[in-house]
This record gives C-alpha cells, sequence and structure tokens, in this order.
C-alpha cells in the first residue's frame, strides 16, 4: 500500500501523534477495538488525514490549468466537509481535535498535472484507509454509518484520479485493506 | 512540517479475528501498520452472534450473485468483458474475503440467501433484458449497497471489510458509469 505517508517528514510532533500515540511507540487506539476509546483515536486518525487532504488539494489545484480544476473544488468541499464533522463529532464527546499542520510534506514532487492527479488518488487513498480503519475501531452504528459514506466518497474519486494519471487498475478490491 | 496524510494501514487479514498491533513508525510519520492476529481471549470487536453469522451468509449470497452477474454480462458483451476484466478479478477476490471472514458459514447457506434484489442473476437478464453494462452496473450499486449497509450490523475486522468493499464496488460502478 503506497499512499502520502512514505513521503518525507519532519521530526516534528503533532497534533495527529499527540493523538495516536505515534510519537511514542504506542499503538493508534489503544484502548479495545470496538471501544470509545479506540473510535475516539481512529477518528483524530481520519481527522488527521483529512486535514492533509484539504491542504493537499490546494498543491492539486495549483498544478492543474484553470479548466481542470472543477473535480478538485468538490473534492476539497468534500474533505472540508468530512474534516468539519469530525471536528465537532470529536468536540462533542470532550475530545481535543487533532489540529492541521502548518505545511505538509509532498510524497514527491508535483510538476504536472498527472503528477497532480497521482497526489490526488495518493490523498485519497490515505482517507480511504483512516475511514476503513474508522470502520475497524467504531464503537457507535452512527460513527461506521459515517465512515462507510466517507469511505465510499474517497474512492469514487480515487478511481477518477488513478484515470487521470494512468495509474492501473483504476479501481481496487478492498481500498483501504490492500 | 508533518507527513502528506496520516495514515493508518488498517488489518491485513479481515478473516482473522482477535488482534495483535504492531506499530511502524517512519521517522515521525503517523504511519500505522496493523497486522491482525489470532489472539483468542476476551469477548471483543470481532466476536459475532448467530444473526450476525447468517447475516454474513447474506453476504456471501450477495457477493456470489455479482460474480455470477458479471460472468453473464461479459459472456453477453465481449466488449463488457475485454473492458472490465479487472472487475471480475476483483469481485472474486472480494469473494474469497468474504469467505474467510465468515469460515462456518457453508456454501449452501450462502447461496440459499436472497441477493439485494431478491433475484437471480439469470431473472435480472431475462427481465432486464437489453443492456448488459447497465444491468451489471445496476447489480454492483445494489451490491455495494447491500454490503454498505451490512457493515452498519458488524464491528471490528468485518465491518471493515464490508465497508471496504462497499467502497471498492463503489468504484467499480463508477467505472462502468
Amino acid at each position: 500500500m503506497t499512499g502520502p505517508a512514505s513521503g518525507p517528514t519532519s521530526g516534528s510532533t503533532s497534533g495527529s501523534e499527540r493523538s495516536s500515540g505515534a510519537a511514542t511507540g504506542t499503538p493508534t487506539g489503544t484502548g479495545e477495538p470496538g471501544s470509545t476509546r479506540a473510535e475516539t483515536a481512529a477518528l483524530q486518525d481520519a481527522l488527521a488525514a483529512e486535514h492533509a487532504a484539504v491542504w493537499g488539494y490546494g498543491t492539486v489545484g495549483a498544478a492543474l490549468a484553470a479548466g481542470e480544476r472543477a473535480p478538485v473544488g468538490v473534492a476539497a468541499e468534500a474533505h472540508r466537509d468530512l474534516r468539519d464533522r469530525l471536528a465537532a463529532l470529536l468536540t462533542d464527546r470532550g475530545a481535543d481535535p487533532v489540529p492541521t499542520e502548518a505545511a505538509y510534506a509532498l510524497p514527491f514532487p508535483v510538476l504536472s498535472a498527472v503528477d497532480a492527479a497521482r497526489l490526488a488518488a495518493q490523498l485519497e487513498d490515505g482517507t480511504t484507509a483512516a475511514w476503513v480503519w474508522v470502520l475497524d475501531q467504531a464503537a457507535q452504528r452512527a460513527v461506521r454509518e459515517l465512515a462507510v459514506g466517507a469511505a465510499a466518497g474517497a474512492e469514487v474519486r480515487a478511481v477518477a484520479w488513478r484515470q487521470r494519471a494512468g495509474v492501473t487498475p483504476v479501481t481496487a478490491a478492498t481500498p483501504g485493506l490492500d | 512540517m508533518g507527513a502528506m496524510s496520516t495514515r493508518p494501514a488498517p488489518p491485513r487479514a479481515a478473516g482473522t479475528f482477535g488482534r495483535r498491533t504492531l506499530l511502524l513508525v517512519a521517522g515521525a510519520t503517523p504511519l500505522l501498520g496493523v497486522l491482525a492476529a489470532c489472539t483468542g481471549g476476551a469477548p471483543d470487536a470481532d466476536s459475532v452472534t448467530p444473526a450476525q453469522v447468517d447475516r454474513l451468509a447474506g453476504q456471501l449470497g450477495v457477493q456470489e450473485e455479482l460474480v455470477a452477474a458479471g460472468a453473464l454480462a461479459f459472456a453477453a458483451s465481449p466488449e463488457l468483458a475485454a473492458a472490465a476484466a479487472t472487475l471480475a478479478e476483483q469481485w472474486q477476490q472480494q469473494l474469497d474475503r468474504l469467505r474467510r471472514a465468515a469460515p462456518s458459514v457453508t456454501a449452501s447457506a450462502a447461496s440459499s440467501s436472497t441477493g439485494p434484489a431478491g433475484s437471480t442473476p439469470a431473472e435480472d437478464t431475462s427481465a432486464q433484458g437489453g443492456d448488459p453494462r447497465a444491468d451489471l452496473r445496476a447489480r454492483v450499486a445494489a451490491t455495494a449497497e447491500s454490503h454498505a449497509a451490512a457493515c452498519l450490523d458488524f464491528t471490528g475486522a468485518r465491518a471493515a471489510l464490508l465497508g471496504s468493499i462497499a467502497a471498492g464496488l463503489r468504484g467499480h460502478d463508477a467505472v462502468l458509469a
């Protein structure tokens, strides 16, 4: 499974890391799978992925001609909506939503429309994986409902970007699990 | 500066239940790799009720119908078969993973379950009778809907698998559009 997370990183400690325990070497979802604690940790990971997607689509749009940016706006709006819903959900349960990073390291130089499409596909793959992980960890049916819809939306967008990038296969049997 | 994405890697083997987590940290990247493994032990998110076993049997049947519908559609349309061969492979992969997630479900139990439309692929073909691509797309969409709905009734690895398959089928639907 390749994706944005394979890109270069810094040594800073992000909000996501505080949430997930990655910086300290403890696994995400330190509670039992299906517990509220595990669910909250997975939602924090999903929020971090949505932050990255929102930021990344700015780069995608900048690399595309004006006439090719319509799907960028649609995708970015979808991710902003999910980001806001997640932040509200986490706040409602008394958690401190992970903040966005000041900047993110690109996984590869984005120098062309094809690069932009590859990046967009990877952004979507990253959010799909995060939402499938939410499904694995979720305690509440309503959270699973949110997650299954979000994963499907991300995969549909990923398919379109893979087609534009010339990536094959354009579809996946089990996105987020592969 | 952070990594481009936080991307927890979900369980590799949704058919195995109980789990052990393995954290993989690449630098400061919150990249989490989780390996599912059999650990046994206390009741957890991956335990299933008898009703859920029946539900899994139903989803196996739904997926089997999709595989059969694909074979029928491809036989009716060589062009579609050439264009969408990868989809057939992925439907079979999905079916295989569902079977591994439901090891106690027998083939007969799965086959006796009704699909999302309560009809067989052959009945669908005779009833709709026109465009194999459109018929197949409808079957894909119905299967995705069925798995997505079933996903809500499970927890743990089975919920993740059903949701992932549903998402994959939504992507297939888009390709067939």
